[in-house]
């Protein structure tokens, strides 16, 4: 087998590698075995007050050079006191301010001013996963958001955190029920394959899977299964980093061709021991509704509709118009089903604090937000983190440990309430009677709050925890481990009571059914590294060598119950009559890498970086298992040269670029077997054995070329701060699930299909400093994205069954539309183009109109204000993209329309423009609304600008030691400007609820 | 001066040295990382034909899955509901979102998901049953009496699916294969082609089956369920003597089929009138008809009776009173099939979703005798049908008389059952007289389904569409 001689390799590797470990110890035990000496210096109290030139500085921390122990903050009024010996040295150092060295020579009161440093953007240091990077230092392409950008927006997952923020980031939300999923794309689709587009997520050096943990049975309340992204909770954030191009992702090899999410958690900081508590409740709405017609207006249109269709008499069944019900009531469905408040409540506390060696940090948080539907359901999200650094008092072992405990309870209706809040008549009758039972109206009707008592709730518990090891054998040479653990348990249910059957079924408790999802994930990850770094020449030199070792098992049990003696034993599987176990399995992926990395830089103006990896993956039959990938990548810091160093207003130039290539693997476990499964089902005393798919042994990696130009430029001592960078994504090789035609008996067969996706793109990001004065500062930050998404090669697309989805040269989210003509003013029916001059309009000939639904630019503006004790924050997103309106169907059936529909054709002669009334008779008419709905006038710009955060803040200026209180009022979505018409313009599947515009106002006390 | 604490060290040094000594140990144990076991809920597909048992297993499984998916479904979504509505046996009052409004206003368009439903799902049961003809030839270890069995059922269902694909889709094409190389390019056959390839496998299944059940509840078929079906796809070809004979050989099997005089026992689980039937998915539940069509209530919450249909019968018709029943709110009456009739759970089952029942025989031998002239004979199993419904003998006497009387008796007897209605009055011409009055949707394309769009787009040789699409 051939993965055996890869395996070889690895024990060839492995072996010198421990062996010179173990080696290594005899002799640095010789040369760490120092003696003790003992200051003898007597102590003085020093004290004395750190300010900005202005105001006094709370929170600086001042150390004594050499001592560890002697960390002290300077309290609320910039005030600190320590003891240190005369000839001590201070050390003062704040985020955003250039770090002082004062010499104490004997003097007992020091007052120091720290300088604000404009530059220290480019120093901080950029997470790359297996090493991080000085900003301006790093070759490859990394987007970053901190804490500080997480913290003010009043959400619950992390991807919204992200949303309008990062340049080549676009996220959509796809439901506003919180627990809901979240559709992100980094540099756009790479992959043909729908499912196969996630990035990676890694949170603090263990990979975290997103593919999902919810069972269509049960997770039927939100337009995807669940996801278990839900359980990072941005609470524990302290940054997100997204690593884009070649020279930051091919480290990650296969699994980096869509990109890499890595997420830092929050870690203690030396220094006295910090509480900090955070409460804050709010509100959420739904952002918009639809403009739909009252009862006058609807029933008008449904006799109209009857009468367009010859209808005299009004059929039994036409409950709203022949009378069974009211006709002059009126319920705004929309404001009765959507139109509640969620109200949502945040509690936070955490500590913090450590030595020079030692620091922890310990947080808990619990987060409730209740629903916008009628009812009471509950999203509960609580957790607890814990953090421990160590390093050796001589630096060179360095231990860090943390854990991220997550449980989420969430408590919903099985069904999401937008469609039967849409499509009600108006005139529909009252949710409940005299008694306040669930009103039925003699059966003329399915009451929409029955879905209330088919209730979705699930539990979610994540547990992941990471140690990293290292030790500093000789100086530059650092051997270091990292052991991840991931566990995650959810637990889902969905009852199915006979209550929600009208009543005239005659359905008893016999059909009550409750669905149940039990799935796990652990996994385990090890990976040793070693690296290396030395002054070589005129430059540095570093290299990082390393493995992989990750083991990830999935279990699933899905099991329905039906047959209740009593609905309130619904819960009670064993109460079940017919029980049944629809899925019961585990499925194990194993996953084997070595990767390394070299880097030069050459006196900080000549940067080259070559990273490479090679994998092997379980998800793969064998002789397919490993493959290699690699990128270099290289960066010029031209302002670092003579010609422009003392230049006094251009302060930051560098180009650079990369290249190499990354693979994709997501095409689930086992999928190269030709297996049989069980159905579940028993039928005449044994249980059915079905297939499984139809099989192709011999898939293989999707590979990912991306190539990257940019430039990163800074003047005025990067007060004006502008990157630009161009890139351009190949993936070849596509794994795709073909479609197949039902006559083979599946819709879909994995495969390699020889196709390439193109994804290019321009991305600009622009920071201005454009106000800081001793009381108010200004920032701006502007991030804007152009992208486009290409089908460049696809050897036989017009045999294939993509003949129909797919056009060369154009992107791959393209919709191909019938072109509407107008409308025929004589029989009011909507005209389409005849392309092909047959005299019909019919598929595939005449449905050839491409439109395109990827966003043409999106991008976030941000600005940062703050006058003395105040603090303001708003980001704009926007989005300039096309999408599909909502289809109601044909307008006259018992069904609500929007009222841009009483704009409909009337008689011979009207122009409409929209079509004659049908309730359904109408063959021309129905068959004209079908094409119309999938022609380009169903599409229409659905472009917006969003007020997505904004955040103001007020430090009451308190006079108590070292205590801080801060007051908050933050909002998500709070304005969005846009030309959609059918609801909110963000969603990726009609019918589900929108983004909710979210207001919490919160206190933040630390002391 | 640096003060370092000797200890941090000495600690620290044998713990890293575990953690990668242990690394080492543990890759050393495993020799290839990335190879996995299967996933326990799966077998391959050679271990299944290995075993009678876990070949059982796999044939069993298609019964299920036709029982709960698909054409010939209880539920809303088989052609009982669909087909019913489709002609003029069902009315619709369902909400505006349910899925037999379309059928019910025969406004199906290409992208119905019902329809695409059909298709599919009777092609990937069509699939299941090449498996299995696949599976256990390649098998070495079944006994040959095993394997003749199983290939004989797996026959005789492929014939059946086929059967109803070509009365509902028009020409389509006969997959007897796995391989997808083959199956995703295949075109459409000519319908006269596609019967003699049904009517092949239904021969080859008779031949195959033993003359017993294997079960006395008869759920699965013995080789009178596919002789059966050739008598019906002998009479829809017009070969009226092999009609004759095939349903002659199914009704002098008198030691297994016993007429049933009593109505109200047709449809139970016990009826020994059943040539094949489907076991209800757990023990004690009943059918999906009776779910579908019983109501207690007005107005109906799905479906009810076309008044058309239930004005027919004369009203000394025992099916009217025994297989129709009437529910009122005090002003309107509507009225439900009542065939099956136990809607909720009983202590043990009692009534299977029969598909094969003796009545049927008598009316095909007796149309197929009217076809050849032989009026008396056809007069002779007609009135069998009608003395059970107390009706008297027909006053038929020509044979056009005798044909439309047998026509009409089918409507009496056959209705709410899997489609006979519209595949009857197309055999006759006489579905768009009977139709266009009743159904103000009705088109004479409409005599086909459309194909899915989805599979025109996906395999570019099933085109063109039916007409009318």
């Amino acid at each position: 087998m051939k993965n055996f001689s890869i395996y070889r390799s690895w024990k060839g590797f492995i072996s010198p590698f421990i062996l010179g470990l173990y080696l290594s110890f005899t002799p640095a035990l010789a040369s760490t075995s120092i003696k003790y000496k003992q200051n003898i210096q007597p102590l003085s109290k020093i004290s004395g007050i750190v300010t900005d030139g202005q105001n006094p500085l709370p929170g600086v921390s001042i150390s004594i050079k050499g001592k560890a122990k002697s960390v002290i903050t300077s309290d609320f009024n910039g005030q600190y006191t320590l003891e240190a010996a005369p000839n001590d040295t201070l050390v003062a150092s704040f985020i955003g301010f250039k770090t002082l060295i004062i010499p104490i020579n004997g003097r007992k009161i020091i007052n120091i001013k720290l300088q604000e440093d404009i530059t220290s953007l480019q120093e901080v240091r950029v997470n790359a996963g297996y090493y991080s990077v000085k900003e301006s230092e790093r070759t490859g392409s990394i987007s970053k958001i901190s804490s500080a950008a997480i913290e003010i927006q009043p959400v619950t997952n992390m991807l919204a955190t992200m949303q309008g923020r990062m340049a080549g980031v676009s996220i959509t939300q796809t439901t506003g029920i919180p627990g809901g999923g979240f559709e992100i794309k980094i540099r756009g689709q790479n992959s043909i394959r729908p499912g196969g587009n996630a990035p990676l997520y890694v949170i603090d050096g263990v990979p975290y899977s997103s593919d999902p943990i919810g069972y269509n049975q049960t997770s039927t309340t939100f337009p995807t299964v669940t996801s278990p992204l839900n359980s990072i909770n941005p609470d524990n954030i302290e940054s997100i980093e997204v690593l884009k191009d070649a020279d930051a992702t091919s480290i990650y090899g296969s699994r980096g061709a869509n990109g890499v999410v890595l997420v830092t958690t929050k870690k203690g900081k030396a220094g006295k021991t910090k509480f900090t508590i955070t409460a804050s409740t709010g509100s959420g709405q739904v952002t918009s509704f639809m403009k739909l017609m009252n009862t006058q207006q609807y029933l008008a249109m449904r006799a109209k509709a009857l009468s367009n269709d010859g209808i005299t008499e009004y059929q039994a069944w036409d409950y709203d118009i022949n009378g069974t019900w009211d006709q002059n009531r009126y319920t705004n469905w929309q404001q009765e089903l959507l139109g509640g408040t969620a109200a949502i409540s945040k509690l936070q506390g955490t500590i913090s604090g450590g030595s020079e060696t030692t620091q922890f940090l310990f947080s808990g948080n619990y987060h409730t937000e209740s629903t916008v539907f009628p009812g009471d359901f509950l999203y509960k999200l609580g957790g607890a983190q814990f953090s421990l650094n160590h390093r050796s008092e001589d630096a060179k072992f360095k231990m860090t440990f943390s854990a991220n405990y997550t449980a989420q309870d969430n408590d919903q209706p099985a069904f999401d309430f937008t469609y039967d809040a849409r499509a009600l008549p108006p005139n529909a009758p009252a949710l409940y009677d005299a008694n306040g039972n669930l009103n039925w109206e003699n059966g003329t009707w399915d009451n929409p709050l029955r879905n209330l008592s088919a209730k979705f709730e699930s539990k979610t518990n994540d547990l992941l925890a990471n140690t990293v090891l290292s030790y500093e054998i000789v100086s530059g040479f650092v051997l270091k481990s990292s052991f991840g653990f991931t566990d995650l348990r959810h637990t889902e249910s969905r009852i199915s009571p006979s209550t929600i059957y009208n009543p005239s079924y005659g359905i008893g408790s016999a059909y009550s059914g409750i669905y149940l999802n039990n799935t796990n994930r652990s996994s385990w990850i090890v990976e040793p590294q070693m690296s290396w770094e030395k002054e070589l020449g005129k430059g540095k030199f570093s290299m990082l060598l390393g493995g992989t070792f990750q083991n990830q098992s999935t279990s699933h049990l899905f099991q329905s119950g039906t047959g209740f003696s009593s609905n309130s034993l619904i819960y009670d599987l064993a109460s079940a009559t017919n029980v049944r176990v629809k899925l019961s399995d585990e499925t194990v992926y194993k996953y084997q890498a070595f990767f390394a990395r070299i880097n030069y830089n050459w006196q900080e103006r000549y940067i080259v970086n070559l990273t490479g990896r090679r994998d092997g993956s379980s998800r793969f039959g064998p002789g397919n298992q490993f493959a290699n990938f690699g990128a270099v990548g290289a960066a010029w810091l031209f302002s670092n040269e003579t010609f422009l160093k003392n230049s006094s207003w251009f302060s930051f130039g560098k180009l650079r670029a990369s290249y190499g290539t990354t693979g994709n693997d997501q095409i689930g476990d086992y999928q190269f077997l030709n297996t049989y499964s069980s159905s579940g089902i028993p039928y005449d005393g044994v249980i059915g054995l079905q297939p499984t798919r139809l099989y192709n042994p011999d898939f293989g990696w999707e590979t990912n070329k991306k190539l990257e130009v940019a430039l990163e430029t800074g003047f005025l001592h990067d007060r004006v701060f502008l990157t630009a960078a161009w890139y351009r994504n190949r993936s070849s090789n596509q794994l795709v699930g073909i479609p197949l035609p039902g006559t083979t008996g599946f819709s879909a067969l994995q495969s390699n299909l020889d196709a390439t996706v193109e994804n290019t793109g321009l991305e600009f990001t622009l920071r201005t400093l454009n106000c800081s004065t001793k009381n108010f500062n200004w920032t701006t930050s502007l991030n804007l994205t152009l992208a486009q998404n290409k089908l460049l090669r696809f050897p036989g697309l017009e045999s294939s069954s993509y003949k129909e989805q797919y056009r060369i040269n154009q992107p791959l989210n393209i919709q191909l539309l019938y072109k509407y003509k107008g409308l025929d003013p004589q029989t009011g029916v909507y005209q389409f183009a005849d392309v092909n001059n047959d005299g019909k309009i019919a598929f595939p000939d005449d449905r050839q109109t491409v439109v395109d639904l990827n966003p043409e630019y999106f991008g976030g503006l941000q600005n940062q204000l703050s006058y003395k004790h105040w603090k303001l924050d708003f980001l704009f997103q926007f989005v300039k993209q096309k999408n599909r309106n909502y289809p109601m169907g044909f307008a006259g059936q018992m069904s609500n329309q929007p009222t841009k529909m009483l704009n409909s054709w009337q008689q011979p002669g009207d122009n409409g423009p929209y079509q004659i009334y049908t309730i359904g008779y109408n063959d021309a008419a129905v068959t004209a609304d079908y094409l119309y709905s999938e022609s380009d006038a169903a599409i229409s710009d659905a472009s917006f600008i969003r007020l997505k955060n904004i955040a103001l803040s007020y430090d009451l200026p308190l006079s108590i030691k070292n205590t801080q209180c801060k007051i908050m009022l933050q909002s998500q979505n709070l304005l969005t400007f846009t030309k959609y018409e059918d609801g909110d313009p963000e969603f990726t599947n009609y019918g589900y609820l929108p983004p909710l515009k979210i207001i919490t106002a919160g206190i933040q006390l630390t002391f | 001066m640096k003060t370092i604490s000797i200890q941090t060290i000495l600690t620290s040094r044998p713990m890293l040295l575990t953690f990668f000594l242990s690394l080492a140990m543990s890759i050393n144990s495993c020799d290839s990382f990335v190879e996995v076991d299967l996933p326990k809920a799966q077998l391959t597909s050679t271990t299944v034909f290995q075993d009678v048992a876990t070949a059982n297993a796999a044939l069993s499984d298609i019964y299920s899955n036709i029982r709960d998916k698909g054409l010939l479904t209880g539920t809303a979504y088989g052609v009982s509901n669909q087909l019913g509505s489709y002609t003029d046996e069902i009315t619709c009052c369902g909400a505006p979102a349910d899925p037999t409004l379309d059928f019910h206003n025969n406004v199906l368009l290409p992208s119905n998901t019902a329809v695409a439903s059909f298709w599919n799902t009777t092609y990937n049961q069509i699939y299941a049953t090449n498996a299995i003809i696949e599976g256990i030839r390649a098998s070495t270890t079944l006994t040959a009496n095993d394997k003749k069995h199983l290939e004989g059922e797996a026959l005789f269902i492929r014939a059946l699916l086929h059967f109803y694909l070509v009365n509902l889709f028009g020409d389509i094409p006969y997959i007897t294969t796995t391989d997808y190389r083959n199956n995703s390019v295949v075109s459409r056959m000519p319908s006269d082609e596609v019967y003699q390839l049904i009517i092949a496998d239904l021969g080859a299944s008779v031949n195959r089956l033993p003359e017993g059940y294997s079960n006395t509840d008869r759920i699965r078929p013995n080789k009178y369920a596919p002789k059966a079906v050739l008598a019906r796809a002998y009479l829809y070809q017009g070969k009226w003597a092999d009609a004759a004979n095939a349903a002659s050989a199914v009704l002098n099997k008198t030691d297994l089929y016993v007429w049933e005089a009593d109505l109200d026992k047709v449809f139970l689980k016990e009826s020994k009138e059943t040539i094949w039937q489907f076991m209800s998915a757990t023990s004690g539940k009943n059918t999906d008809e009776a779910a579908t069509f019983i109501f207690f209530s007005g107005p109906p919450p799905l479906v009810a009776l076309n008044e058309n249909l239930v004005n027919s019968f004369t009203s000394n018709d025992l099916r009217k009173t025994h297989w129709i029943a009437a529910v009122t709110d005090g002003t309107t009456t509507w009225h439900h099939a009542y065939k099956y009739k136990e809607f909720n759970f009983t202590p043990s089952s009692q009534e299977y979703s029969i598909i094969l029942r003796l009545t049927e025989q008598y009316l095909i031998r007796a149309e197929a005798r009217a076809q050849q002239g032989d009026l008396i004979g056809a007069k002779e199993d007609l009135n069998k049908i009608r003395n059970r419904a107390a009706l008297n003998d027909t006053n038929a006497v020509s044979q056009q008389e005798i044909l439309d009387a047998i026509n009409q008796e089918r409507r009496w007897e056959f209705f709410t059952e899997y489609g006979h209605r519209f595949f009857d009055l197309k055999r006759y011409g006489k579905i768009n007289n009977t139709l266009s009055g009743i159904k103000p949707g009705w088109n004479s394309t409409d005599i086909l389904f459309p194909l899915p769009q989805s599979e025109l787009s996906a395999n570019p040789n099933l085109r063109p569409q039916n007409p009318g699409y």
